[in-house]
C-alpha cells in the first residue's frame, strides 16, 4: 500500500553486517539487532518436543543485556506446551519481526532457563506492547485488532533467558535464512 | 483429536493477521517464522502458501510436522494446530485460489513481487488445541446466510426465463446478501472468453465487457472451476485498459480492439467470482465486489457458490429449444426517419450500427443473419432454434448458450437506441423491430478500416 514504508529484504541485511563501520555489539548481536528485539515487535517462538514434533509459542516482549543474553518474555498460559519443552532441556529458537517493514531475524539456543519476569521487566513489556500495538495500526490493521494483538494478562508473564547460538536473516524473500555471522 | 472444528475456526484463516509456523529439523533445532496464509482446505487438511525455499522448507520436508499458531481477528481467540505435511500442489484450484489470496495479503503489506506463491502444501490436521488468550469482547453477530441463501433460490424458482433469472440473481444479491454490485458474464467456450449479460449497481451497465480465461478473477474462476476471492485488491487481477495496451505493443493487436469497458468498481476492496456450472462445464461466472476490504470471508463464499450452483441449475432448466406453438401477432409497420448503416466486419463479426461500434462474435453474427433476412425477405419473426440450427452461425458446442447471446445482444441495442430492437414474443421467440430503412455493408478487414466486399 502506497503509505506503507518500502519492506526491508534479507539482501540488505546481510549488507549491514559488512559494513566496515559495524556497530558495537552485544554478544553475538550487533546493537541495531538488540534494537529491533527490544522496539516494540512481534516475538514468535519454537521448541521441539517429544518425537521431534515442533511446538510453535508467543512471546510479548524482549530484552537484551550486555552479554547478549536474551530474555524473552510470554504469558505461561498460552505457551504451556512450550514451556514443557524446554523444562525438558530442549532448543529454543525465536524470531524478532518489525511490522512496519518486515526486517526480521531469528535466533537459537540448545536450551532456554525459565524464570519469573523482574519487577523492572513490567514497565518496559508495557513499552514495547504499546509500540506494537501501534505499529500494527500503523500498518493498517484495525485498531481493536492491533489492541487485542498486544493485550497481556501481567500476573501471567514468565521470562525465558537464554544466550544466542547462532541468528540468521528472517525478512521474507530469497537469502531468508542466512546466517547473520560477522 | 479435539472436538474443535477448523470449520469454526475459517475467521482465523484469513490472513488479517499473520499465523506462526514451527518446524523442527532432524536434530530437534527449532525453526520459527511468520506465515502469511493458513488456507481451509477441508475437515481434516488445511493448506500452507510455499513461497520460498529456506529452513522452514527443508524440515518439513525431512520430518513432515509442523505446528501453527493461528489467531482470529475478531476475538483474538487462537488455536494451535499441529499439522502433518501430505504434499505440495503447483497448479489447480486450491493452487489458483490461495494465489489470488496471496497477492491480495502482499498488496496490503507492500509486499507485491516478494511474496509469490511457489506451492500449495497441503497438510493433514493431527489435532487443535486452544490456546488460552486474553479474549476480546466477540462482536456483533451477522447476519446468517443460509435464510439469505434460501429466500434467494425461493424466489429465483418463479422465473421463466433466462433474462429475468439473470436481473432477479443479482437482485437478490443486493436485498438479501447487502451486495452491491455485481455481474453475471457467460462462457464463450469457443474463445475461451466471458461476456457479460447482467449487472447491477454500477453507473454503466458494462454489458458486453469480456474478460478472458485466466484473467483477472473472473477469468481465473472459469479457468480453474473454482471460486476466487481477493480481501485487497491488487495490480496483479485488475481489469483495465493495461491488458490490451500490453498487448498492442507486443505487436498481438494491430489496432486497438473494439471492445467494451469493465463497469465495475474503480477501486474495489473485495472482489468474488464464483464458477456457475452444470456438471465439470463452466457456463457462467457470477461475480461480486465491494468497496470495502475483506468483504466476502469463507462463509461468504459458501453461500454464494451454493446460489451460483443453483443458477446454474436454473439456466439448464430454461433453455428455450423448442419453439411456442403460438400464433405470432403480426408487427406493425412503423418505420421512419433516416436510414440506418450497418457495417460487419467478418474477421471478428464485430457489427458497427452508423459507425458506431455495437457488438462482435457470435451475438454480432446473429444480428446480421437477423438483419440480411429482414432486408431480403421481410421477415421479422425468428425462433432459437433455427439460430441453434443454423450452420452459418457455427455456434459452438451445446453448453453454448444461446439465449444468453440474444440477452446480450438485446440489451446492447437498448443502449444504443439506434432504431433497432429485440423484442420477445414468446417462449424461444423473437422479433426483430426496425425503426428505419436499414443498409447492410460487409468489410473484410476489422476495427472500423477495409474493404468492402458487399453491399445488400
Amino acid at each position: 500500500m502506497d503509505n506503507l514504508p518500502r519492506p526491508g529484504t534479507p539482501q540488505e541485511d546481510l549488507a549491514d553486517r559488512k559494513s566496515p563501520a559495524l556497530p558495537p555489539r552485544q554478544g553475538l548481536l550487533t546493537a541495531d539487532l538488540v534494537a529491533l528485539a527490544q522496539g516494540g515487535v512481534s516475538v514468535i517462538l519454537a521448541s521441539c518436543g517429544a518425537e521431534g514434533k515442533p511446538i510453535a509459542g508467543i512471546g510479548v516482549g524482549a530484552r537484551v543485556d550486555e552479554a547478549g543474553t536474551i530474555r524473552v518474555f510470554l504469558t505461561r498460559q498460552a505457551n504451556l506446551p512450550l514451556l514443557k519443552a524446554l523444562e525438558d532441556g530442549r532448543a529454543i529458537a525465536v524470531t524478532f519481526s518489525r511490522a512496519r517493514d518486515h526486517v526480521s531475524f531469528q535466533v537459537k539456543a540448545n536450551g532456554a532457563s525459565i524464570l519469573q519476569a523482574c519487577p523492572d521487566d513490567t514497565p518496559e513489556i508495557a513499552r514495547q506492547s504499546a509500540v506494537f500495538r501501534d505499529e500494527l495500526i500503523g500498518i493498517n490493521l484495525p485498531k481493536h485488532v492491533a489492541e487485542g494483538f498486544t493485550t497481556y494478562d501481567p500476573g501471567d508473564l514468565l521470562a525465558i533467558e537464554f544466550t544466542p547460538e547462532a541468528a540468521f536473516v528472517q525478512t521474507p524473500g530469497p537469502g531468508a535464512g542466512s546466517p547473520l555471522s560477522p | 483429536m479435539s472436538g474443535i472444528r477448523i470449520e469454526n475456526l475459517r475467521r482465523s484463516l484469513e490472513g488479517v493477521v499473520a499465523s506462526v509456523l514451527a518446524t523442527c529439523d532432524g536434530d530437534g533445532m527449532p525453526n520459527v517464522s511468520m506465515i502469511s496464509q493458513v488456507h481451509y482446505v477441508d475437515a481434516d487438511h488445511v493448506a500452507l502458501s510455499y513461497q520460498f525455499f529456506n529452513k522452514t522448507r527443508r524440515n518439513l520436508l525431512l520430518t513432515k510436522a509442523a505446528s501453527v499458531l493461528i489467531s482470529d481477528p475478531a476475538t483474538m481467540a487462537s488455536h494451535r494446530l499441529e499439522l502433518e505435511f501430505v504434499e505440495t500442489r503447483t497448479s489447480g484450484p486450491l493452487f489458483e485460489s490461495m494465489k489470488a489470496k496471496l497477492a491480495g495479503i502482499a498488496s496490503h503489506h507492500g509486499m507485491e513481487g516478494v511474496f509469490r506463491l511457489l506451492g500449495a502444501d497441503i497438510f493433514r490436521i493431527r489435532s487443535i488445541a486452544e490456546v488460552p488468550f486474553l479474549a476480546l469482547q466477540p462482536p456483533p453477530l451477522e447476519p446468517p446466510l443460509l435464510p439469505a441463501v434460501r429466500k434467494s433460490i425461493c424466489e429465483l424458482d418463479t422465473c421463466t426465463d433466462l433474462d429475468e433469472l439473470l436481473d432477479l440473481s443479482l437482485e437478490c444479491l443486493e436485498r438479501h446478501f447487502g451486495v452491491s454490485h455485481s455481474m453475471i458474464l457467460m462462457v464463450d467456450a469457443k474463445e475461451r472468453r466471458l461476456y457479460t449479460v447482467a449487472s447491477r449497481g454500477y453507473a454503466k451497465s458494462g454489458v458486453g465487457f469480456e474478460a478472458a480465461f485466466g484473467e483477472g478473477v473472473i477469468g481465473v474462476a472459469a479457468l480453474e472451476n473454482t471460486p476466487i476471492r481477493i480481501g485487497h485488491m491488487t495490480s496483479d487481477y485488475r481489469y483495465g485498459a493495461a491488458l490490451a495496451d500490453t498487448a498492442q505493443r507486443a505487436g498481438l493487436l494491430s489496432a486497438r480492439p473494439a471492445e467494451i469497458a469493465f463497469p465495475g468498481l474503480a477501486s474495489p476492496g473485495s472482489q468474488i467470482a464464483l464458477p456457475i456450472a452444470i456438471g465439470k462445464t463452466v457456463s457462467g461466472i457470477l461475480f461480486a465486489e465491494a468497496e470495502e476490504v475483506m468483504r466476502f470471508g469463507y462463509d461468504d463464499e459458501d453461500a454464494l457458490a451454493v446460489l451460483a450452483g443453483y443458477l446454474g441449475a436454473m439456466i439448464e432448466l430454461l433453455r428455450e429449444d423448442e419453439d411456442d406453438a403460438s400464433e405470432d401477432a403480426q408487427p406493425a409497420d412503423t418505420q421512419s426517419g433516416t436510414s440506418i448503416a450497418a457495417q460487419l466486419h467478418q474477421a471478428d463479426q464485430s457489427v458497427f450500427l452508423d459507425h458506431n461500434y455495437l457488438i462482435k462474435g457470435v451475438a454480432g453474427a446473429i444480428l446480421w443473419k437477423l438483419l440480411r433476412e429482414y432486408v431480403s425477405t421481410g421477415r421479422t419473426d425468428f425462433s432459437n432454434r433455427e439460430l441453434r440450427l443454423d450452420p452459418g452461425l457455427r455456434l459452438p458446442v451445446h453448453s453454448e448458450n444461446l439465449e444468453a447471446r440474444l440477452i446480450l445482444l438485446r440489451k446492447r441495442l437498448e443502449e444504443r437506441q439506434a432504431g433497432i430492437r429485440i423484442e420477445k414474443i414468446a417462449r424461444g421467440r423473437f422479433r426483430l423491430v426496425v425503426e428505419s430503412p436499414v443498409t447492410l455493408e460487409e468489410f473484410a478487414g476489422s476495427g472500423g478500416a477495409g474493404i468492402p466486399v458487399a453491399n445488400i
